[in-house]
């Protein structure tokens, strides 16, 4: 994989997912449904499997999670901006170690079952890192002080609403799996760049619009 | 062992923690009318009439630091809260935050100088620490 065409992957997939945070996850949030299961295991999990299919190449997912979290620095709703940005980073980096360990064997007859089960897993540990990320800069950054008593006392129900994202991520994984027939290296750079850059910039006038 | 077992291990491990876990959430949920302030237990109705309203933004209720004043917490700037919502959320503020702080009549917490998550919804108790 060429350099060029692996940064221009991370910054259109990265730009995609701080997009999505900063434009969907708002809109989703405003129409009371549960933003942050959704956000995970759609957007941040399926985007990180997508680019994976896509470019096979580690330590891409980092690197997407350090531009959508640069985004989301962007982004005019929510409280702490910071707090998200770094959580979608720790995002990018424990997508990167679970691939490492749960990638599955493509060569074995129920691979279904074993891509929806690396899904369920990955999905739940995203959103669990990514929350409890959250609610410890969050007070670190604010007036407030960080108390971990606070954080004990929630995790329960931090555990029980990953499970939506969980069920997500679940579906998302074999259907995402399917796409594996397409190589970004066969795509030719005539119409490879101007169209990754061109999505990076939209999305980055939008959110920055919206500010 | 080899990936595949594992990944459908603790997927079932995965599924069993979160459905647990909402289990435990359900059941120990607290369904109160009431907030205990301070080891007391008030009415919102009660806590709306002892202390002074307040508006912030889009946000109307009565001011935190006036219902810690009015329940009779003393030298309440020493102390640190601990605001504690139904489902088990909660958030420690200081003095000053409270300074800030105002509940809703729906029984939340809204501070103007500290980020969202320090919302808290269905307040169940504020406890004085």
């Amino acid at each position: 994989m060429e350099k060029r065409k692996l940064f221009a992957g991370i910054l259109v997939f990265g730009s995609l997912w701080g997009f999505s945070e900063c434009i969907i996850g708002s809109m989703l949030r405003n129409a009371g449904l549960p933003a942050g299961a959704i956000m995970t295991g759609v957007f941040a999990f399926g985007l990180m499997v997508i680019s994976r299919m896509f470019y096979k190449t580690g330590g891409m997912q980092f690197g997407m999670g350090l531009v959508a979290g640069a985004l989301r620095l962007f982004n005019p709703f929510g409280g702490c901006h910071i707090c998200s940005a770094i959580a979608i980073m720790a995002e990018g980096v424990i997508f990167e170690i679970l691939w490492y360990k749960l990638s599955p064997d493509f060569e074995e007859s129920d691979a279904l079952l074993n891509k929806s089960s690396m899904g369920i897993v990955m999905s739940y540990c995203i959103y669990i890192v990514g929350y409890v990320v959250t609610q410890i800069l969050t007070p670190v950054f604010s007036s407030a002080d960080f108390h971990i008593e606070n954080l004990i006392a929630f995790i329960p129900q931090i555990l029980a609403s990953g499970l939506l994202a969980a069920v997500i991520g679940g579906i998302m994984a074999p259907t995402i799996f399917l796409l594996n027939i397409i190589d970004i290296t066969k795509v030719r750079n005539r119409l490879y760049y101007p169209a990754t850059i061109g999505v990076s910039a939209l999305c980055w006038w939008i959110v920055i619009a919206n500010t | 062992m080899e990936k595949n077992k594992l990944n459908l291990i603790l997927a079932i491990i995965v599924i069993l923690v979160g459905i647990g876990s909402s289990v435990y959430v359900q059941a120990t949920k607290i369904d109160s009318k009431h907030i205990i302030v301070n080891g007391k237990d008030y009415t919102i109705d009660q806590l709306f009439d002892i202390s002074e309203e307040k508006t912030y933004e889009t946000y109307s209720g009565i001011a935190l630091d006036n219902l810690i004043v009015k329940t009779g917490v003393e030298d309440p700037e020493i102390h640190e809260f601990i605001i504690i919502g139904a489902d088990g959320y909660q958030k420690t503020v200081k003095w000053e935050n409270m300074s800030n702080g105002l509940l809703t009549k729906d029984g939340e917490s809204i501070f103007s100088d500290l980020p969202k998550a320090f919302i808290v919804k269905d307040i169940v108790e504020i406890k004085v620490d």
